[in-house]
């Protein structure tokens, strides 16, 4: 009897030992992986954009279309412009809802925001850099000890209907493409802007327009303007006096990947087989 | 013979508790994150090995169990666990492995370093403004005008036009930001601004203005008189 304890006790040990640091190696890699939770609109703080592939058409004329509810929200908070000449102290819009979509030749990006009133000149932008330099996100400016690039900049304005593509390097550098590789489609309801920009992912321009690789990031700003006019008829928001964001990350989501499964089952068979050989070369050298 | 594992096993149990529940305990720490405490882990398993393993004789006392755990021989009852670990091993390895092949959803990180160094010509500059209260007064001046849409009136950095802006506009009365430096460094970050930084400070994401375009030398020092005074601060003086 006592024989026989002194063999399991050490073995409920070695097996307890043996569990006990597979569970753990378990637990780190469970915990590194961060969970995306829902949250309520109002305080979602979104620090990127992410574009599942779709099948089928884009919804490029449709900001109302049931397929948006395929991509995931993402809310930035803006600020009114105060980083340059001319500021504005205060800016209508004070937080934009992105959604993305791409079919994997183009991507369309729909932006939401509140706006009180539908105004000629209501406008919306989306910047991006251009090629592998970094770009500071007001309009590209140059760096003191950093060589910049050019941004890329989507423009769509409630009057004109359409969308423009645009370059900057520095402010005042701001210049319409030869080029005109964007589209623009706004529509307002219930206090609410809702517009569409579309573009090829990739273009030939490899200067001047923002190239998007699926399964990359790039980065990302926002602007807006609220083209009312106070009671001189002045517009509250021109030029530079607009809601802005900073830099944010967008992703083209890579089609869906299945090799993980395949590494995973490889892995385990050769566990499989790693343990089948151990235990084997341990029988034969515990009766020799 | 089982005392030979038993005490391995402790010693790491009594690693484990100590990382997990008494270093997080200690005034000034934080809880270790847990890769850390895993890391530690194996730091300690692998050194218990080698010292086991040291002599023959320790040696077969040490790997006699495991093997008898490993091949089944006469371990009765346990051979349930035995096979839940022979089952549960190559799913871990799978799974693992399934995780690691797996892109990330994460945007790249952020390592941005806050206070990078600044030129030479910018270190050792004193405040060339007689510290009065009369040009601390006006400082705060400028500062309400300039600083506060972005930095806040309470010198916070939760001013009304702060929000959009990442990284966010420092807290000046967080002991962290201009408590930690000198006038001179101040100076030149007011200055040149956010597209001043070297590139560890990723200037292209900074929406901290180029003063030096608007604001004449002299009003900065003033404001750095007054954003001290304002946020209850006063600068680092020793090299
Ligand atoms: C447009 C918003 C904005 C305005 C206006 C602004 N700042 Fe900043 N400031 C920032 C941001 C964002 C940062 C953090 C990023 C960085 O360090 O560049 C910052 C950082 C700083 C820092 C560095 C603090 C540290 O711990 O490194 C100082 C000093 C500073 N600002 C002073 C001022 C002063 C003085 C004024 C007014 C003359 C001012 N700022 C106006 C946005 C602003």
């Amino acid at each position: 009897m006592t024989q026989r304890l002194k063999h399991i006790a050490p073995n409920v040990v070695a097996g307890v030992w043996l569990a006990m640091g597979l569970l753990t190696a378990q637990a780190v890699s469970a915990e590194e992986k961060t969970e995306a939770t829902a949250q309520p609109e109002s305080t979602l703080q979104s620090v990127s954009v992410s574009a599942p592939m779709v099948k089928g058409t884009l919804p490029v004329d449709d900001p109302n279309a049931a397929v948006w509810n395929s991509a995931t929200l993402s809310r930035f908070p803006m600020s009114p412009q105060v980083h340059w000449p001319n500021r504005i102290l205060e800016a209508t819009v004070r937080d934009l809802n992105v959604r993305a979509l791409h079919d994997g030749t183009n991507v369309a990006i729909l932006l939401e925001y509140a706006d009180p009133s539908e105004d000629p000149d209501d406008a919306a932008a989306i910047e991006f850099m251009v090629g592998d330099k970094k770009a500071h996100f007001a309009h590209g400016q140059p760096m003191a000890q950093v060589e910049g690039g050019p941004v890329n900049i989507w423009y769509w304005k409630n009057k004109d209907a359409k969308g423009v593509d645009m370059n900057a390097k520095g402010f005042g550098t701001l210049s319409v493409q030869q080029h005109q590789d964007v589209k623009a489609k706004g529509a307002y309801a219930n206090g609410t802007w809702k517009v569409v920009f579309t573009r090829p992912l990739a273009t030939g321009h490899l200067d001047e327009d923002a190239q998007i690789t699926t399964g990359g990031f790039v980065n990302i700003a926002f602007a807006v303007w609220d083209g009312k006019k106070d009671a001189s008829g002045e517009l509250k928001e021109k030029g530079s006096q607009k809601a802005v964001s900073s830099w944010w990350y967008f992703r083209a989501e890579a089609p869906p990947d299945y090799s993980g499964y395949y590494y995973a089952a490889l892995a385990v068979g050769l566990a499989l087989g790693f343990q089948f050989i151990l235990i084997r070369k341990l029988k034969k050298g515990q009766s020799a | 013979m089982g005392g030979s594992l038993l005490k391995p096993v402790i010693l790491i149990g009594i690693v484990y508790a100590i990382l997990k529940f008494i270093v997080p305990n200690i005034p000034g720490s934080a809880p270790l994150p847990s890769s850390l405490i895993f890391l530690y882990l194996m730091l300690t398993t692998s050194g218990i090995v080698i010292f086991a393993t040291l002599s023959g004789e320790s040696k077969d006392a040490f790997w006699g169990p495991i093997q008898r755990f490993l091949t089944g021989e006469n371990i009765g009852g346990l051979q349930v666990l035995r096979y839940g670990v022979l089952l549960l091993f190559p799913l871990i390895v799978g799974w693992q492995t399934y995780n690691s092949t797996a892109t990330s959803d994460a945007p790249p990180s952020e390592n941005r370093t806050i206070h990078p160094a600044p030129p030479g010509e910018y270190t050792g500059l004193s405040n060339p403004v007689a510290k009065t209260p009369d040009s601390i007064q006006q400082g705060k001046g400028f500062y309400a005008a300039f600083c506060s849409p972005c930095h806040g009136g309470n010198f916070d950095g939760k001013g009304p036009a702060a929000r959009g802006f990442n990284p966010p506009p420092a807290n000046f009365s967080d002991p962290t930001t201009i408590a930690m430096l000198q006038e001179s460094y101040l100076f030149w970050r007011i200055k040149k601004g956010g597209v001043g930084l070297p590139i560890e400070g990723m200037p292209w994401k900074s929406a901290m203005p180029r003063w030096e375009v608007e604001l004449p030398d002299e009003w900065i020092w003033k404001i750095i008189m007054g954003e001290y005074d304002g946020a209850h601060q006063s600068p680092r003086t020793w090299e």
